[in-house]
């Protein structure tokens, strides 16, 4: 009766153990996590023909208030906004169709106008995938501003679950 | 026997997971007194009750200076220390910067107005720096050379201004700067892109001429 007791105790502070650490994971998780200036929407996963090059449209959102350099920004000191997809993984990037970037002036610079994206943009990719589950982790590089203020550029992974067939 | 063996067992990994969650508890608390004083250094916006305009007001006013050395374009250091007794703007920029390019004339013109008064600007480039890579290194520090010929900066131009971010509380967007007094005090900062009078007013006050 007794070692049934110390059965069902030991058994409860484990539970207790075990929710106690996993919500301190998930508090600290969740407060670690800055947003980032542009986020990637869908799609999730494709299914392409494998060998074969196929398009594929990548959507963006990027945070309210904030600006990006397009693909050809106008000044070449500033820094363009660019997909990549990193090698060996089984995906190519064969080719990628940037919008084209809408004009931006900053209020105490009404002579120049800059070439950015905001809100939500859509990348055209032809990507060559060879035959299998692949878990590709393409990267977008960009450089966000506000109206005042810049921030550092930025490297964001972009998952995509391509399955050639 | 048995049964008491599997109660031991269960004890002792019950106290396995007690230590374990106290050490991470102790870990997450740690990470949390860090963040909290990495928000306490990146300072705030105020409203001035002289001019009822939002200003940034950084931890940093009132305070010295944190210290620093960093190269010039040449490699040769350059330390704040050695501008003790003059009134420094510490600016922080990059060439990726468009509201730096945009106050970098303004600069140079108060640079140049008040410098016989004891005024020195130190233009603080953010761009990052490939120390592992001499090739790629090398046409870093063309690039912000080009800039800073284009820009016709008359004044010191330091690099790798990214390793003061901490001292500088977080430097998380450009420009970014921090007004010295002659006693190597922060007697005004701003962050991003204000106006050149702003600017002005507090050269003045780093100067000691008031407003």
């Amino acid at each position: 009766m007794l070692d049934r007791k110390a059965g069902i105790c030991a058994a409860a502070a484990l539970l207790f153990g075990i929710v106690t650490l996993l919500a301190r994971g998930q508090d600290y998780g969740r407060s670690v996590a800055r947003p980032s200036a542009v986020e990637y929407l869908f799609p999730e996963q494709v299914t392409v023909p494998a060998g074969k090059a196929s398009p594929v449209a990548l959507h963006f959102r990027i945070a309210p208030g904030l600006h990006i350099n397009s693909h050809t920004p106008r000044e070449d000191f500033l820094i363009p906004t660019v997909l990549s997809i990193p090698e060996g993984g089984g995906v190519r990037l064969e080719q990628a169709s940037y919008p084209a970037g809408t004009d931006f002036v900053l209020p105490v610079d009404p002579k120049t106008r800059l070439s950015v994206y905001t809100g939500e943009f859509v990348i055209q990719a032809r990507i060559v995938a060879a035959a299998g589950d692949h878990m590709v982790e393409a990267k977008l590089r960009f450089q966000a501003c506000d109206q005042n203020a810049c921030m550092p550029p930025k490297t964001i992974t972009v998952p995509i679950d391509v399955i050639g067939k | 026997m048995k049964r008491n063996s599997l109660v031991s067992i269960a004890v002792l990994f019950i106290l396995a997971v007690f230590a374990w969650a106290g050490w991470a508890n102790f870990e997450y608390r740690k990470q949390a007194a860090e963040r909290l004083l990495a928000n306490l250094a990146q300072g705030e916006l105020v409203v001035s009750a002289d001019d009822g305009a939002a200003h940034f007001l950084s931890p940093l006013q009132g305070k010295p200076a944190p210290a620093f050395t960093l190269e010039d374009l040449s490699g040769k250091k350059v330390s704040l220390a050695s501008y003790k007794g003059k009134a420094v703007l510490i600016n922080f920029w990059a060439t990726w910067c468009g509201p730096c390019k945009l106050e970098t004339p303004w600069l140079v013109d108060l640079r140049n107005h008040y410098a016989a008064q004891g005024f020195e600007v130190l233009g603080i480039s953010a761009d990052d720096l490939d120390r592992d890579d001499p090739a790629k290194l090398g046409m870093e520090k063309k690039e912000i050379s080009r800039f800073v010929q284009q820009m016709k900066m008359p004044y010191p131009v330091l690099i790798d201004g990214g390793s003061l971010s901490k001292l500088y509380g977080g430097l998380d967007s450009l420009p970014a700067s921090f007004f010295v007094d002659r006693n190597g005090n922060v007697v005004a900062a701003q962050l991003g892109l204000t106006s050149k009078d702003e600017i002005e007013g507090n050269i003045r006050k780093a100067l000691g001429a008031g407003k």
